[in-house]
């Protein structure tokens, strides 16, 4: 915790002595067995070095490429993206992957890290909120004369009057300053004046904002849905996966290129929503504007050439008639290629089209049509047909009708993003103002010798700051003028 | 206004490049103090070495003075190149290069009025003046934006509250390098090592709170370009690095064994994890990859 500068328990700081009794009273301390592992997982030092072998494990997976998600679980996928990286990491490319370091982020090491955070997280909270709460509600206002004489910094003002008389004073010049005063009589006046006592609870709630942002993770990962590879042809309508009853319609798809550069100026995908067949939303989806509806949003990711296709029976019985996404490419020659299937047939049907002007197999203006048994995956036949003209395929018409774009959406529903972003708040708003405003303490203590003649003796607890310093010095400046002494040191 | 903003660039290079030198002639002048005083000179020191004679003023205040002139020109150069593209002007690496610089003066001046240590500017002005030069070098021409910036907003914040926490954390950099060199202190003529501590830790607590931000500004971003507020994309690994680094120093300061000496090491380690953030756009790839050389 960052405020743990003011609460003694880590003994980096002068600790004032006369004060570690009522702090112990008043920590959530674990007796017995677990209490070793409690005071573990509860020290700085444990938090401190969790986090830097988090960083240690982040630097990893910053630097070494990591395996793109969805490849990771299949695994031919994986043995051809562990090929591709042979070349850059050598030898070393199976001990990376058996340490499961291409990808650190899922990897057991970070994960384990990340519930250590999290754990210690909760323990330290759990055991210093009553001690902050203590310390706001039922501050020791008496200290011993020992606490005055090894504060690091304190001072003695001589003072002049009578009891009741200078007890105001104070407590006016602390009021001046914004200071809660309270006041004890033990023989001696004893004042203890704080600002921002609260403050202390920021830090607090800023940790508990990281414990919010990894639950809201959690709740994502278990309950959410995402699928990167929603694609849909223009003119065509498709279900939303797992979406209840949702559908969508891609009615245009527009890429702009700025003239000058070349470079891409806008995506664009004109798009219909349909809640059980009826349309409830119209949206034009960009880059940086994506179609939200209820807990679902649809974000623009990428897009490509789609043939509009249909295939008629025999009979001239439409089996089928929409755009196919060409959303794969051949890994020898880079051809574009789509797939559908026609169950009445038990067909797969793969569209390929052209790479470009030198293609000797597709020409520009044609698709070549691939069917296959779709139980076995037996090829049929195989041929390539020109755009407009209707050929027959393995005893089926096609028609290939004009190229068309399909949009390439990424489908999203994340119940946990709400408690990222609440968390995210709690965060930066709780670290700011425990930064911005730290408790200030003061004790004061007041002894007056028979003569009207005596010694207030004020000092602050943490750590001499040169700010704290010249604050401290100011006080001590006001609380002479007022009471009219002279500062002894 | 392209054009303004260019002619501010070029005073900015020239003031900072003269204060650069006049810092080092500050520094000097500490140097030959310290020797004076080892050698039983009288010498006038304050608490924590805040007043110190007789080391001549002159260098010190011109170069501040230069300093400020190139802030000064610098915030022109922000304000002509907001205008002439609509948004804050971090789109490409020549700009995010000298809005860095812009943000390590500013960081740099506000420490400089509240503690008066002149002599973190012989570290902290070398680096805000090679960031411009390395700018130079940079294609500086205002190019539309590709489809994943078009967001005026959120460009601006997320990049402006980054030049904030990078500008701190230069200077905490600055002040652990210091502390480093003369951890016992009183070597040089150079600031009390427990000042250091304090400035260190001043950068930090500002810059801690703006990095967070920055990594929420990201992912609300990413959330809303991308369609998830995180994907281990390296620059946010890096930037998380780079936040887990600062964490961890603001616990190891109050570590028994760990203030001190070994906290200052993570602030340069820490700025080390922020410089790889930032030049990561070459390296790594992935979805920040638009915001390299173009």
């Amino acid at each position: 915790m960052t405020h743990e500068a003011q609460s003694g328990r880590l003994s980096g700081l002068p600790a004032n002595p006369s004060l570690t009794e009522t702090r112990s009273t008043w920590r959530l301390d674990a007796r017995g067995p677990v209490a070793p592992l409690w005071n573990l997982l509860t020290s700085m030092r444990s938090a401190m070095v969790v986090m830097l072998a988090m960083a240690i494990l982040g630097l990893v997976g910053t630097l070494v490429i990591q395996v793109p998600p969805g490849i990771a679980a299949d695994p031919a996928a994986k043995a051809d993206w562990l090929a591709g990286v042979r070349p850059r990491y050598g030898a070393w490319t199976d001990v990376l992957d058996r340490l499961q370091l291409f990808s650190v982020f899922g990897s057991i090491w970070f994960r384990g890290l990340v519930a250590l955070l999290a754990s210690g997280l909760i323990a330290c909270m759990i055991r210093r909120a009553p001690r902050l709460w203590h310390l706001a509600t039922q501050p020791r206002v008496t200290v011993g004369d020992g606490f005055f004489a090894h504060a690091r910094q304190h001072d003695e003002i001589v003072v002049r009057g009578d009891a009741a008389d200078l007890t105001t004073r104070v407590v006016g010049v602390f009021g001046r300053r914004r200071h809660r005063v309270l006041v004890e009589d033990d023989g001696a006046v004893n004042f203890y004046a704080d600002r921002f006592r609260w403050a202390p609870f920021g830090s607090l709630i800023g940790h508990l904002g990281i414990v919010v942002i990894l639950a809201g993770a959690i709740v994502g990962s278990v309950l959410g849905f995402r699928d990167n590879t929603f694609m849909i042809a223009e003119g065509s309508t498709a279900a939303v996966p797992s979406g209840e009853g949702l559908s969508i319609k891609l009615v245009s798809f527009e890429d702009a290129y700025y003239a000058d550069t070349g470079a891409p100026a806008d995506y664009a995908s004109d798009l219909v929503l349909y809640q059980d067949g009826a349309e409830v939303l119209r949206h034009t989806a960009r880059v940086n504007d994506p179609l939200r509806y209820g807990d679902f949003s649809f974000y623009q990711s990428f897009y490509g050439a789609a043939a509009l296709i249909s295939v008629t029976d025999a009979n001239a019985a439409v089996l089928y008639s929409d755009g196919v996404s060409l959303a794969w490419a051949t890994a020898e020659d880079d051809r574009r290629l789509g797939t559908f299937t026609i169950r009445s047939e038990d067909m797969a049907v793969w569209i390929v089209g052209t790479f470009g002007g030198d293609d000797p197999l597709v020409k520009p203006g044609q698709v070549r049509v691939e069917t296959y048994r779709a139980g076995t995956g037996d090829p049929i036949d195989q041929k390539t047909i020109d755009q407009g003209l209707a050929t027959e395929v393995s005893g089926l018409t096609f028609t290939f009708g004009r190229e068309l774009q399909f949009t390439g959406l990424s489908v999203s529903r994340d119940p946990g993003a709400i408690f990222v972003w609440i968390g995210s708040l709690l965060l930066i708003g709780g670290f700011t103002i425990g930064f911005l405003f730290p408790h200030r303490r003061v004790w004061g203590r007041l002894v007056l010798r028979s003569e009207g003649v005596g010694t207030l003796s004020v000092a602050i607890a943490g750590r001499p700051g040169r700010s704290v310093d010249r604050s401290f010095a100011d006080l001590v400046t006001d609380l002479g003028a007022a009471t009219a002494g002279i500062t002894a040191t | 206004m392209e054009k303004l903003s260019y002619y501010a660039f070029v005073a900015a290079v020239i003031a900072m490049g003269l204060a650069c030198l006049l810092y080092l002639a500050h520094a000097l002048s500490g140097l030959r103090m310290s020797r004076m005083q080892t050698a039983g000179l009288p010498v006038r020191t304050g608490t924590f070495g805040l007043v110190a004679g007789p080391r001549p003023a002159a260098p010190g205040r011109y170069g501040s003075i230069l300093g400020w002139l190139g802030f000064a020109f610098l915030t022109a150069w922000l304000v002509f190149r907001t205008l002439a593209t609509g948004h804050g002007p971090f789109a490409n690496m020549h700009e995010f290069a000298v809005a860095f610089a812009w943000g390590i003066l500013g960081a740099y001046y506000y420490v400089e009025r509240a503690y008066g240590q002149r002599v973190l500017g012989l570290l902290v002005l070398p680096l805000a003046t090679g960031l411009m030069l390395y700018a130079a070098t940079l294609p500086s021409a205002i190019e539309p934006l590709v489809p994943a910036l078009q967001n005026n907003l959120l460009l601006t914040v997320h990049v402006a509250v980054a030049i904030v926490a990078y500008g701190s954390f230069s200077i905490a950099f600055g002040a652990a390098m210091l502390f480093l060199i003369q951890p016992a202190g009183s070597r040089w003529g150079l600031p009390e090592p427990a000042l250091l501590d304090e400035i260190g830790h001043k950068a930090v607590v500002i810059g801690f709170p703006f990095l967070t931000a920055v990594i929420v500004l990201g992912a609300i971003w990413a959330e809303v370009a991308w369609g998830s507020y995180w994907s281990w994309d390296p620059k946010e690994s890096a930037s998380l690095v780079t936040w887990l680094i600062y964490a961890a120093y603001l616990h190891a300061r109050v570590v028994r064994d760990w203030a001190g000496r070994r906290a200052a090491v993570l602030l340069l380690v820490g700025f080390a994890a922020t410089l790889l953030t930032y030049f990561g756009n070459y390296f790594f790839g992935g979805l920040h990859s638009y915001a390299g050389l173009g």
